[in-house]
């Protein structure tokens, strides 16, 4: 990849997690080496959890006029490993591209399913993290990788704007990022193209809707699976339960449900995984497991 | 007719007012609010909901969360558009073409209520409509990005009153916003928290069988907005009232009921330092805010014995 053309990423991520923070620090790190950058995210209302999307664009020399979202993204960036099995990140990615996937998956696992016509990047992000942060928080981690699978901005071009974002923790930051430069192991493109997430969203036509905004059947946004915004899960333990249902009663979700024998358990299709209910529970029935594991 | 889970020895109503796939944050205390009050309130309601969180992680058009009839508004007029309803059946019950006892429930978060909506309030109050008001109250804008309200306690940092060398963030006590309905001299008024279910579930029945306007504070801790984890929600909510920051007590027709009566209160920085948003108070700010609570207790234990 060169500078004379603009390149565009895309970042996926999930609330919470830094991809907006990531986004920028790129932008600054290219501003910093005299280029022209620009780092925006889009997410709906929905914030700590759900999928979310950021943008960038870095050209070496032209100021960038073009202020719309990326479709068809020269980098990609996977921040979350569970978001592989839910949204097509590789919508779009351009031919000789880069895909970045935070997995602690191997390169050699992941070619099967995500090798394309494209460059392969993995790094196991979420290790680094927890080891030079002591949380699974990746995002600038991740910076390390995608400045070596891209190769046009440097790595050391971060150090100024970690600083300047993160203080006093900025040391162990751009550690990490380092580390993860020198992890990142990448494969070359390939011909075929892998097999993609179908990504299915039930809209009505403009037709089929009223006029005023008016929605009429009730509780109709069901189908919306709130499932994948999680990272951990929930895992009952029955032995200890005595059935007083305080798990149920806290739910934010509502998706606790009693099970005919009177035991609860959580729809896993709603569950978020916010933890209150291994919280609560006084017999500790509940626990919450992470995902990846 | 509607089933029953039992919860520790009581029957609580199986119905959801709020399905689940609704797009609140993780661990969201509004959320749950709205679910526990919709337990309570049944399916014989109208819903006006303003402006905020509730409405947009509910309503992505053109889908929609709720089970029950539900009509948004903007900020500033839930008040006015309940207030219509509330008239508008009354005229229909007078003319003989609706037989319904169908509560008007009007909602907002703590900025349509104490801030943008509190004139619309005021007036449907004043107004005597039969309807219950219900204030979600999360301390800040949450959904826009944590800017603060006139809702957000002293001392916390938010995007509009950030916490820095040179100030504490927000430098203004929260609003009292019970006592502002209470002086318009209305049959009921309560306030509230999501980690007290049964009460919170009891109060919003009797607001049910109020004849007028009735109003219920309800404090819903936000994760997000607070900055603390998760999984604490159900345990702030705990502290907040215990601490006396948030105490819990019904104003029946002028009379002050405290619900919990607590001779010691926990020390408030048990509560403040689960959260982000108080992390850079000194002790010093810690001690005033203890010496302020103290006294707003001390206040409102005499206003029960008294009344």
């Amino acid at each position: 990849m060169n500078g004379q053309q603009t390149t565009e990423f895309r970042w996926h991520g999930r609330g919470g997690q830094g991809a907006v923070t990531s986004a920028e620090m790129i932008a600054l790190a290219a501003i910093e080496e005299g280029k022209f950058a620009q780092a925006f995210p889009s997410f709906g209302p929905e914030r700590r959890g759900a999928p979310v999307l950021a943008f960038n664009r870095v050209h070496d020399s032209i100021p960038i006029k073009i202020r719309s979202g990326v479709t068809n993204p020269d980098v990609v960036v996977v921040l979350d490993p569970g978001l592989l099995t839910i949204i097509d990140v590789m919508a779009g990615l351009k031919e000789n591209g880069v895909l970045v996937i935070n997995s602690p998956k191997s390169l050699s696992e992941l070619k099967k399913d995500y090798s394309g016509p494209w460059n392969l990047a993995v790094v196991d992000a979420t290790k680094i993290a927890r080891k030079e942060l002591g949380v699974p928080i990746v995002n600038t981690t991740m910076l390390g990788a995608v400045v070596k699978a891209v190769g046009i901005i440097k790595l050391e071009s971060l150090n100024g704007p970690i600083k300047e974002h993160f203080g006093a923790r900025a040391p162990s930051n751009i550690t990490a990022a380092r580390e993860a430069y020198e992890q990142t192991q990448i494969a070359p493109p390939v011909k075929t193209m892998p097999k993609r997430v179908e990504v299915l969203e039930v809209l009505p036509s403009w037709q089929e809707i009223l006029p005023g905004c008016v929605v009429t059947s009730p509780g109709s946004a069901k189908q919306y699976r709130t499932g994948d915004w999680r990272s951990k899960y929930t895992d009952f333990d029955y032995s200890r339960c005595i059935k007083c249902g305080l798990c149920y009663i806290f739910c934010p979700e509502g998706c606790i449900e009693q099970r005919p024998d009177g035991y609860f358990e959580s729809n896993k299709y709603y569950c978020k995984g916010c933890g209150i209910c291994a919280t609560e529970c006084p017999k500790e029935v509940i626990s919450m497991i992470e995902e990846a594991s | 007719m509607n089933t029953t889970v039992t919860v520790t020895k009581r029957l609580v109503n199986s119905f959801e007012q709020l399905a689940p796939g609704h797009r609140a944050c993780l661990g969201c205390g509004e959320a749950l609010a709205v679910r526990l009050v919709g337990k309570a309130l049944g399916q014989n309601v109208i819903i006006v909901s303003a402006t905020g969180c509730m409405e947009i992680i509910s309503s992505q058009y053109p889908f929609t969360s709720w089970e029950v009839p539900w009509i948004h508004t903007l900020f500033e007029n839930a008040s006015a558009v309940a207030s219509g309803i509330e008239a508008g059946i009354r005229a229909l019950s007078r003319k003989g073409e609706f037989n319904e006892k169908t509560k008007v429930v009007a909602m907002g978060g703590d900025g349509a209520t104490s801030d943008i909506g509190l004139q619309a309030l005021s007036g449907a109050l004043e107004r005597r409509h039969n309807f219950i008001y219900i204030c979600y109250d999360n301390e800040a804008y949450m959904n826009t990005g944590v800017q603060r309200s006139s809702a957000t306690p002293y001392g916390a940092s938010t995007t509009t009153s950030p916490a820095s060398k040179i100030t504490i963030g927000q430098t203004t006590w929260k609003k009292n916003m019970p006592a502002i309905v209470a002086a318009h001299d209305v049959p009921y008024v309560a306030t509230a928290c999501a980690s007290y279910p049964f009460d919170l579930m009891s109060k919003v029945q009797k607001a049910m069988n109020v004849d007028g306007p009735s109003y219920i504070h309800i404090l819903s801790v936000c994760p997000t907005g607070w900055r603390s984890s998760t999984e604490s929600v159900i345990g702030l909510g705990r502290l907040a009232v215990r601490t006396g920051i948030f105490p819990l007590y019904e104003i029946e027709d002028g009379r002050y009921k405290l619900n919990m009566q607590m001779d010691k209160l926990h020390p408030v920085e048990e509560y403040l330092k689960q959260q982000g948003r108080f992390r850079h108070l000194s002790p010093e700010v810690i001690a005033s805010i203890q010496t302020r609570v103290n006294a707003d207790y001390a206040k409102l234990k005499e206003k029960a014995t008294r009344s």
